[in-house]
């Protein structure tokens, strides 16, 4: 018997996938694929019922209907006189940008690396989210193309890459697929940029799969900069192999609706990752930062730190879990996430979720959800700054803990669009 | 430079001022002191501008200006500093950024040029020498971790490095061992003008043997009620205050 009822979950699906069909997909392991299409049969829709996804609503999404993408324009530069390695995608199509393949080094579209039937690229094999979570299970099923970054053994990137993905304006959806494998002793130093157009309404559900060989380092800074209302849920998956170095920096500078989840999995002994990240949602927007960290062997170290601030009627939510498994022994893991509340009516929804098998550890959570210093302020006012520039400087203060580990090109941009935001220039 | 005529002052449903008067020429230190819960502290928060305090009655004018009719940024654009009594800690602002940015943010609203960062930082250099701040304060975030003396020393390095025309000291003493308050009295000492005021706010007569003042005012009950030279000071410390609460009550 024929299956005849379609849900609208498994409807938006096949809407999804149509839509990535035609505007090009990028297909580079059947056995992803599959896995997500298989996993969008069996997965339920998330709802608010969902301890996931308790405080995200996703319900409206699921009546999208994906337009085809307007031809681009008016994408806005990035870091315009910055020296990067720069790769530009669209919609989950490549642009154009410098291609490199010589040496065993690829940085390059994903869609060019898989004609090159590239081992490396087996790291897309494993999925951490896509059996399991309902959005990943849709991008899996029909990914689109992204940046490829394959750093062989003992190599490093001699500038940044600079990867920069735009959403165009309209329903348009993007779920571009990016990789990145660092060798043993090698080293690579990314910057991955979103932007949406200001008439954006559609959904950026992208994916990220990087892993990290023995000795190896992976410094990624995350710039989300979306104009727009579109809806953006990122899944970010980090492997680790003994005594490797991760760095995840994310900065959401301005988001409509916007998810990351975050998975690190340190697969190794001796592992350091250092994931920090801030944000400030305001007007009537959310942002959702989820976070998991494995530690699956002993001798890790991770430091995690999110910091943020809701303005007006803007929501945002934290939920961070750090696991350390049966006999990973001498962890320290330490986690922190603090919050100020600038609107009487936005909304901070902060949940740490520690699960310890081993005995010798050390680990620390602590979470603050605050308001402005009214001394502080007016302290700062006694001595002459007007009221914009002491709540600027309060803002600065508060975030440059996170802040101040990105480069300062970086640093300085999204000061500028927190300040312009809050409307304290 | 500064007058006060017949200030009533509440907060919440408090009464705290009842009709204080006080007039401030240029170039003058005048002490106020007086009994715990007399108003020291609310007059000193009601001149720099802080908004709990809700004015009832009575005027203050400073050099001509309505002063209420001003918010606490622009009372320090005009030329007045209060010292806290308690100094709030800003974490991750440093004292150096912090001073920059309200040096310069007076500047501009008195429309002048921002300072340039040699001038500015060879006034940072003067003025913390002054209160023997040293470079490890200088650029740690403000007030963060500072000991109550350093708290104090770090307000008057930002007074010098402001210049205002009035200096409001709140219970500026308070918390300071002998040494501390040599530095601090020196600092001040340093800074009497003759087209600067000090109002210094104490409980105590030790402060005014290092900075004497040219007057000394008794503050009680929310009024002035008692006026005198600096001798007066030393009258109060060793009789107290009844004597004159007691020839007020007499006289009502």
């Amino acid at each position: 018997m024929m299956e005849t009822t379609v849900t609208p979950a498994t409807a938006l699906a096949e809407r999804v996938a149509e839509a990535v069909n035609q505007a090009g997909s990028c297909s580079v392991l059947d056995a992803r694929q599959s896995l997500g299409k298989a996993a969008l049969e069996s997965l339920e829709y998330p709802t608010t019922r969902n301890e996931r996804w308790k405080y995200t609503r996703v319900a409206k999404l699921r009546d999208l209907r994906p337009a085809s993408a307007s031809s681009p324009s008016n994408i806005p530069p990035v870091l315009a006189d910055f020296n990067a390695h720069r790769l530009t995608f669209v919609d989950g199509q490549f642009q154009g940008g410098e291609v490199v393949n010589e040496s065993g080094v690829f940085i390059g579209p994903l869609s060019k690396a898989s004609q090159l039937q590239d081992d490396r690229l087996k790291a897309l094999d494993q999925d951490y989210f896509a059996d399991n979570e309902w959005f990943a299970a849709l991008q899996a099923a029909a990914p689109q193309d992204g940046a490829c970054i394959l750093i062989p053994d003992g190599q490093r990137t001699e500038r940044p890459i600079l990867v920069h993905h735009h959403l165009t304006a309209g329903d348009v959806v993007a779920q571009p697929q990016h990789v990145m494998v660092v060798g043993e002793n090698a080293h690579a130093e990314v910057i991955l940029w979103t932007t949406c157009d200001d008439q954006a309404t559609g959904l950026m559900n992208g994916a990220l799969t990087a892993d990290v060989a023995k000795h190896g380092h992976l410094s990624l800074e995350i710039v989300q900069d979306e104009q727009g209302s579109s809806h953006h849920i990122a899944h970010q998956q980090f492997r680790q192999a003994e005594s490797s170095r991760l760095t995840v920096r994310t900065a959401t500078a301005r988001a409509h609706w916007l998810r990351n989840d975050l998975h690190i999995h340190q697969g190794g002994q001796h592992g350091h990752s250092t994931f920090h990240g801030c944000y400030l949602p305001s007007g009537n927007t959310f942002v959702d930062h989820h976070t998991r960290i494995d530690h699956a062997e002993p001798d890790g170290h991770s430091d995690e730190l999110y910091k943020g601030l809701a303005a007006d009627t803007a929501t945002a939510v934290f939920n961070g879990k750090i696991m350390v498994h049966k006999d990973a022994q001498r962890i320290e893991a330490y986690q922190r996430n603090a919050n100020l509340l600038l609107g009487e009516r936005s909304g901070v929804y902060s949940k740490p979720e520690l699960e310890i098998y081993a005995d010798d550890v050390r680990c620390s959570h602590g979470c603050t959800i605050g308001q402005f210093d009214a001394e502080a302020l007016f302290y700062l006012r006694s001595r002459g700054m007007t009221e914009t520039k002491a709540r600027n400087l309060m803002v600065q203060a508060f975030l440059s803990e996170v802040l101040d580990g990105f480069r300062p090109e970086i640093q300085q941009h999204v000061e500028q669009v927190y300040a312009e935001r809050l409307g304290w220039n | 430079m500064l007058k006060i005529v017949n200030l009533h002052a509440r907060i919440g449903d408090t009464e705290i001022l009842k009709g204080l008067t006080l007039e401030l020429g240029a170039g003058k230190v005048h002490a106020i002191m007086g009994p715990n819960g007399s108003g020291k502290s609310t007059l000193a928060s009601i001149l720099a501008g802080r908004d709990e305090y809700e004015v009832t009655e009575g005027s203050i004018t400073f050099e001509g200006v309505d002063l209420l009719e001003l918010d606490a940024t622009e009372r320090a654009v005009a030329g007045i500093f209060l010292a806290f009594q308690y100094p709030v800690e800003i974490p991750g602002v440093s004292n150096i950024n912090f001073l920059r940015t309200a040096i310069n943010s007076i500047r501009e609203q008195r429309e002048e040029g921002p300072l340039s960062g040699k001038d500015f930082l060879a006034k940072v250099k003067a003025c913390a020498q002054l209160v023997e701040l040293d470079g490890k304060l200088r650029d740690r975030s403000v007030n963060e971790g500072f000991s109550g003396g350093e708290k104090k020393r770090n307000e008057i390095f930002q007074m010098a490095m402001l210049e205002p025309k009035l200096a409001i000291l709140d219970e500026t003493d308070s918390g300071l061992d002998i040494d501390a308050l040599r530095i601090v009295s020196h600092g001040v000492n340093t800074m009497r003008d003759p087209n600067r005021s000090f109002l210094v706010i104490t409980h105590y007569q030790r402060l005014l043997d290092h900075i004497v003042p040219d007057h000394v005012h008794v503050l009680a009950g929310g009024r002035i009620v008692h006026s005198g030279g600096k001798e007066l000071a030393l009258e109060l410390e060793k009789k107290g205050y009844d004597w004159i609460l007691d020839a007020q009550a007499e006289k009502a």
